[in-house]
């Protein structure tokens, strides 16, 4: 066996067969180096160190939410600032379901995604009615108007405390293994929500919903059915949404509105969609990492302090950062300004 | 040569000013019609009102025989009504091609069309308007010429039967300007287009327009051949005030 390093590939000669791997760094932007390093992050984390499995799942979910935001954004040409009502919706449908008609984890997902798809419907009009600061206004009230709603109809949702004694997705007997297989789930959601909207952002439909975000008035006037175009990008992205809150709600075999439907959590995924770059599916995985692994650190490192340092560092980094750590890698290839539109040659 | 359009009555109100009042006219298929008047006399917003833009207040659009006049931008385009902006409106964040495939794919309606194709047609017309060079460019580093090529090469690419071209020298030199008028005379001969063109630069109406209908405070004072609008003392009144 024989092993060769040259300038730009590594060579492997053994017996009678030869492989080689390109190392030139445009091929490190291969998605499925990207893909293969995330599947065997929670695998090294399970051996290493179990205690981090738990951030590595908050990251995925962080990511699965900012992924269709993303897809929200830009085919509204509008920030919604609520997308965690979405998750308690998903989460109530799913808690509520499995505790009260005791269905199983895989029906609740589908009880809960419709229950995305039919208030993402419903309020989708909103992203043709509403502009600009009326409707980042609208959209960051109704998830407060839905913990309002917990606390006044708490029969129902429990109040404060929230919904507990909901099924768990996984049961395996073995604490660390239960953790290793929720990171997998969460993560293939969060692959599967990349895939979905890689594809989506590379056809046809992308450019329709770049026009609409540089300009709805003139895409409306070449053809495009601006208003079909939101209602669709919204109400799927409702749906996607949604069914990461079902996953919450299994995850931690409760839910409750204080949890999910405040401000702090909106702001979690606002510096998220921030930091990973606006509207870059990419850069959501790195936001939704960067920011589980910092809130992380910063519980295990400065306590009571957390809740204070965490919004200020993001906001340094915000200033710093305007867009995003994405935008780093933007900034040298300037063409895959958002959305990354890729055509085949 | 049949009738393309008709509009018949049209009036448009914000509030208490009355921006288009009781116009009416028609163009015919092929025709270069000119639609002149000084600053605010309502030309945009009478082109707004025909491309959907704006909700007519009273009175009625045909485009083809059909009653348009509540059809939504989008549908209008595909029935082959498409328009320029007197300040270029680009995609900022799209490349010039990426720009006129939005057109090629959404405009009129092409059956079985994939973006590949829409692609290879878009690239026609970046040809058509000098752009082919700067397809990868970003549209909102083009310089304002390149724009209003960008603008055209948009339009063309949704297949209208009707363009209206508004302002299309405002903010360009000359040359410049003399460019954008023989791009628009071979567009108009190349894709066979009827053209409303906007302008209030009388010369370039009288050379390039068959018909001129001149706007004053939202009410159509004169129409016909260029040389008798020319002459015509209320137009006269109209751009250089009474002596």
């Amino acid at each position: 066996m024989e092993f060769e390093v040259k300038r730009e590939r590594l060579v492997l000669r053994a017996g009678g067969g030869k492989w080689e791997w390109h190392i030139e760094p445009r091929y490190w932007r291969n998605p499925l180096i990207f893909v293969g390093a995330l599947i065997v992050l929670p695998l090294v984390v399970y051996f290493v160190y179990p205690q981090g499995l738990p951030t590595i799942i908050e990251a995925n979910l962080l990511a699965a939410i900012a992924i269709p935001l993303a897809l929200m954004t830009i085919s509204t040409g509008r920030m919604n600032f609520g997308p965690q009502f979405y998750i308690a919706i998903g989460g109530f449908t799913a808690a509520l379901l499995s505790i009260h008609v005791h269905l199983n984890p895989g029906l609740t997902m589908i009880a809960a995604a419709l229950g995305g798809l039919v208030f993402g419907f419903i309020m989708s009009p909103l992203s043709i009615i509403a502009g600009g600061l009326y409707y980042s206004l609208l959209t960051l009230l109704f998830p407060l108007l839905f913990l309002e709603a917990t606390l006044i109809f708490s029969d129902l949702f429990k109040g404060d405390t929230g919904l507990s004694n909901i099924a768990p997705m996984i049961s395996t007997g073995n604490f660390k293994l239960n953790y290793l297989f929720y990171a997998l789930i969460s993560l293939t959601i969060m692959l599967v929500y990349l895939f979905v909207m890689d594809k989506i952002f590379r056809s046809r439909y992308a450019i329709q919903m770049a026009a609409i975000n540089d300009d709805e008035e003139v895409a409306n006037s070449i053809g495009v059915n601006v208003n079909k175009v939101k209602i669709l990008g919204f109400t799927i992205a409702a749906t996607l949404v949604a069914v990461v809150g079902w996953f919450y709600a299994h995850y931690y075999q409760a839910f409750s509105g204080q949890v999910f439907l405040p401000l702090s959590f909106m702001l979690k995924i606002f510096m998220v969609t921030m930091l990973g770059g606006r509207t870059q599916i990419y850069g959501c995985v790195i936001g939704g990492y960067f920011i589980a692994i910092l809130e992380t650190v910063l519980i295990r490192t400065t306590g009571d302090m957390s809740p204070v340092l965490f919004p200020v560092i993001l906001l340094i980094l915000l200033l710093v950062l305007p867009e995003g750590l994405f935008g780093l890698y933007r900034k040298r290839h300037y063409r895959e300004y958002m959305p990354t539109l890729r055509f085949r040659r | 040569m049949a009738e393309i359009l008709r509009v018949s009555n049209i009036s448009k109100h914000f509030g208490g000013l009355t921006a288009v009042n009781d116009v009416s006219f028609s163009i015919n298929e092929g025709e270069t019609v000119g639609l002149m008047g000084p600053n605010g006399a309502g030309k945009t917003t009478l082109v707004n009102m025909i491309c959907g833009s704006y909700p007519v207040d009273s009175g009625k659009i045909e485009f083809l025989g059909k009653n348009i006049t509540k059809l939504p931008p989008w549908k209008r385009c595909k029935m082959g009504i498409c328009r320029t902006y007197q300040i270029p409106r680009p995609f900022p964040e799209l490349t010039t091609l990426a720009s006129v495939c939005v057109s090629a794919l959404y405009g009129k309606d092409r059956p079985n069309r994939s973006l590949e194709d829409a692609m290879t047609e878009a690239t026609h017309y970046l040809e058509f308007v000098g752009l082919f060079g700067k397809r990868n460019v970003l549209a909102r580093d083009l310089t304002l010429f390149e724009m209003r090529g960008l603008e055209l090469a948009r339009a063309l690419a949704t297949q209208p039967k009707l363009i209206f071209v508004d302002e299309v020298m405002a903010g360009l030199n000359p040359v410049e300007a003399e460019k954008a008028v023989r791009l628009i005379e071979h567009a108009k001969d190349q894709f066979g287009v009827t053209v409303l063109w906007i302008e209030h630069v009388m010369a370039v109406l009288m050379r390039a327009a068959e018909r001129v209908i001149v706007l004053h405070y939202g009410e159509k004072i004169a129409e016909g051949p260029p040389k008798e609008v020319a002459d015509n003392p209320m137009v006269i009144e109209s751009y250089l005030g009474r002596g």
